[in-house]
Formats: structure tokens, sequence, C-alpha cells
């Protein structure tokens, strides 16, 4: 079996990960958020629930950002490389091998 | 819906698991270079896995199911909108945590099958966080696999939905530790992450509601950041407004909720029309035909409420509600 924490850590920092020592069990703290844009639009915005997942959809070694929402249709927006809070290009739907969109079967 | 990437047949390349809305689980098998339409993932006895809701293809209706209640333990009576797939007893095969979209709880299907031939367990066991089940406040929006403090040990990433369409509290972003010591996944209590949102900002400054976490090193330093697309609520600062505005507002107030009782009334009479008419088609036909028969009223009624809003919203503008994905950055300081 695949080690599901291959996805979340898509930039290749397997082995940095596991160089650093181990926090604390305290829970993480966190920068108040930023909205993320997907070229000159906002990532997701005016989704149906968007749903982000972590996934190197172009096998660049950028984990790019695949979208689902309450339809269950995905994008994706390809991570643009760059220091500071990440940029992604425009978003694309995702497609199955049958050539049409990838459709998970909804209401 | 919540997708998730993960080698879900053993063939060794990345699947897509997602719960959806219909309340199941699904599976696009990956082949060659792309991924097949989604299929249902069964049970052993090869029925769809759900809660206590889904909707029905076939009868293209929502409808209630008591098949996945186990003995002993509360009806699982809600709706899966989020599944994982996730290796929780370490037998190398893996099993699906399902989150409630009508509570907070999560349930476990043990495979019971092999990696490559899973066979899900019939019934919805309840998933403890601490001595408890799992209840994330706001109901579950859906779940993630992260190892937060790189024991080597996945714990489980929860966010959720909150009240996605009025002004009542929203959803935040959850933690339970895994602190099991063996094989099998034992979480901690719910730790917060993002607190509960309360809504009330004058700009979209946050996901307020249906928060769908993800997290991931965005920025390289090595630890976990965090993604969480969502509704953001806002209502944008007015002007002050003099006596004669205020009270122009007051009226305004008033009349659009006489023309919605008006229009309550209407909806009234229209039902009434086919009440107690046992064949459904003459009852849609009636209750048609009466709704069409109220179209001048219905008409004004709609004109009306709409120059009501315009003119109220050069006065007070109105609530905002809208979605983005937000990125926030890990500032834990590092223990060395």
């Amino acid at each position: 079996m695949r080690s599901p924490l291959v996805a979340p850590f898509a930039f290749g920092l397997i082995a940095v990960a596991a160089q650093l020592p181990a926090q604390t069990a305290t829970a993480p703290t966190f920068a108040p958020p930023v909205k993320l844009m997907a070229g000159a639009k906002g990532l997701g915005e005016n989704r149906l629930f968007p749903s982000p997942v972590l996934h190197d959809m172009n096998g660049d070694g950028l984990a790019d950002l695949v979208v689902g929402d309450l339809r269950g249709r995905l994008t994706v927006a390809l991570r643009q490389r760059g220091t500071g809070v990440p940029t992604f290009a425009a978003e694309t739907k995702v497609l199955a091998n049958d050539g049409a969109e990838l459709d998970f079967a909804n209401w | 819906m919540s997708p998730q990437f993960v080698d879900f047949d053993a063939d060794g390349d990345l699947d897509l698991v997602a719960g959806t809305f219909d309340g199941s689980p699904h599976l696009a098998r990956r082949e060659g270079n792309g991924w097949r339409q989604p299929e249902q993932i069964l049970d052993a006895e090869g029925v769809r896995i759900t809660l206590g809701e889904f909707w029905d293809h076939d009868a293209k209706k929502w409808s209630k199911t008591t098949r996945g209640d186990v003995p002993g333990e509360p009806p699982a009576t809600g709706h899966a909108t989020s599944a994982i797939a996730f290796d929780d007893d370490g037998d190398g095969d893996l099993d699906l945590l399902l989150g409630d979209h009508k509570s907070g709880h999560v349930y476990r299907r043990e495979n019971r099958g092999t990696a490559a031939a899973p066979k899900f367990a019939l019934g919805n066991q309840r998933v403890l966080g601490g001595d408890a089940p799992i209840d994330v406040p706001g109901t579950v929006a859906t779940l993630r696999l992260v190892d937060f403090d790189r024991d080597g040990r996945v714990d489980l990433l929860l966010s959720s939905m909150g009240d996605a369409y009025s002004d009542k509290a929203g959803g935040g972003v959850f933690w339970c530790r895994n602190v099991g010591e063996g094989k099998q996944a034992r979480f901690g209590p719910l730790q917060t992450l993002v607190p509960i949102s309360t809504k009330g900002a004058e700009a979209a400054n946050r996901p307020d509601s249906g928060l769908y976490a993800e997290a991931g090193d965005a920025d390289g330093d090595g630890d976990l950041d965090l993604f969480v697309g969502g509704y953001s609520h806002w209502q944008p600062e007015g002007k002050v407004l003099n006596e004669a505005e205020q009270q122009r507002v007051q009226a305004i107030q008033k009349e659009t909720a006489d023309l919605q009782q008006e229009l309550q009334r209407l909806n009234t009479e229209a039902q009434k029309a086919s009440a107690g008419v046992a064949d459904e088609a003459e009852a849609g036909k009636r209750y048609t035909e009466a709704y069409k028969a109220q179209k001048k009223e219905r008409d004004q009624n709609r004109e009306r409420m709409q120059k009501l809003t315009e003119e109220l919203g050069t006065l007070v503008p109105a609530a905002q509600r809208r979605s983005f994905v937000w990125f926030y950055e890990n500032t834990t300081p590092r223990t060395r």
C-alpha cells in the first residue's frame, strides 16, 4: 500500500520532513488567512462549496490545487514557482479518460 | 465532495476517492494517464455504502435506510458527504472513514478483505476522539489525513459546515491527534486549528461557513499550512443615516415583510387547489393552474420587492456571501 502521506508532501519534502525534530503535541498556530488567486480570478471563487486537495497533476514537482465542488466536478489550478503566498494558474476542468468532465455521480 | 488521491486498489497508482452529496463514497480508478469515470464504493454484499440518508438515483428521490446501524450503538441517521480511505487498523488494507454532514460524527467501515480486493463491513461504527465519539461543532464537511505533529502517525484533520446560509454560527477546522501506540489508530480529543466563525465582519476576511480544509507544505519551510475552501459572509459598512433615512429603512422593511406575507398567502392558496386530490398528476395540474392564475399578483409582488431591495441597498448595503479558497500559513514556532 502506498502511504497516504505521499500526496501532501508532493514537493519532494518527504526527506526534509523526516529530518525535522518532532513538534510538540500542542495544536499548530496559523497566520490570518489570505485569499488565493488562480490566474486573474479568485481560486474556487463562486464555486458551490469548493473543496481543495493538493496533488501534483503535471509532474513538475509542485503540488497543484485540485478543487471539487458540491456537484461532484473538479478543476485544477497549477501551482506556479515562487516564494510567499502560493500562486496558481487559471483553473481548468479535470477530465476523465473518456474525454468528458470527471463527474462524481451526484443527486 | 471531498476528493482524496490515494491508491485505493493497491495497483501502484493514485486513484480518486470522494464522498459526494448523494451520501456515498465514490472511486475514480487511475488508468493509464487519467482516471475512469467514478463508480460507487460497495460493501461486502455489493450494496452502496451510506449512513442513514442517501439520494436514490433510480427512484430520483432522497431515501432512508437502517442497513448500516450497528446493534448497541445509536443509529447512524446522518448523511455521509465526505469519505477518506485510511488503513485505520494497520492491517495493510484501506478502511473507510465517513463524515456526517448532519451531525459532527465520523464513522468507520472496516475493510475485512484485502488491499486489492476490499470487502467493507456492513455497519457504521462511530470513531472516537478521546473517550467519546468525535463530535465536530457545525457538522462534518470534510476529513483529511495529515501527520501534523510528525510523530510518524497519521492524524485526522476535520472541518465543519456551520450555517452556510444565514447569520448563525459558521464552521471551523479541527485536528484529532493519533495517539495510538500499536497498529490501530486511536484519536485524541478534538483540538481547534481555526475557530468556529461568529461572522459579522465588514469584509471577506476568512472562510465563515462550509469549510473544506486541506493541509500541505506550501512554502517549503517544513511545516504544514492549511488550504481552506468555504463561504465568506460579510456585511459591508453602511453610511450614517439621518432620521428621515432611518424612517425610510423601517418603512421599507415593513413593506417587505407585508409583501412576503402576501406571497405566503398566494402559496397557501395555490396549495389548497390541490388539497385532498389523491391522483398525483391531477393534483399537480390543479396546483399549476392555480399558480398560473396568480400571475398578475405574483409579478406585481416581485417587481415591488425588487424596487424595495434596490432602494434599501442604497441606504443599508446588502449582506454578502461568496465562496473562495484561503491560505493559512503555519506559524507554529519550531521546537529544537
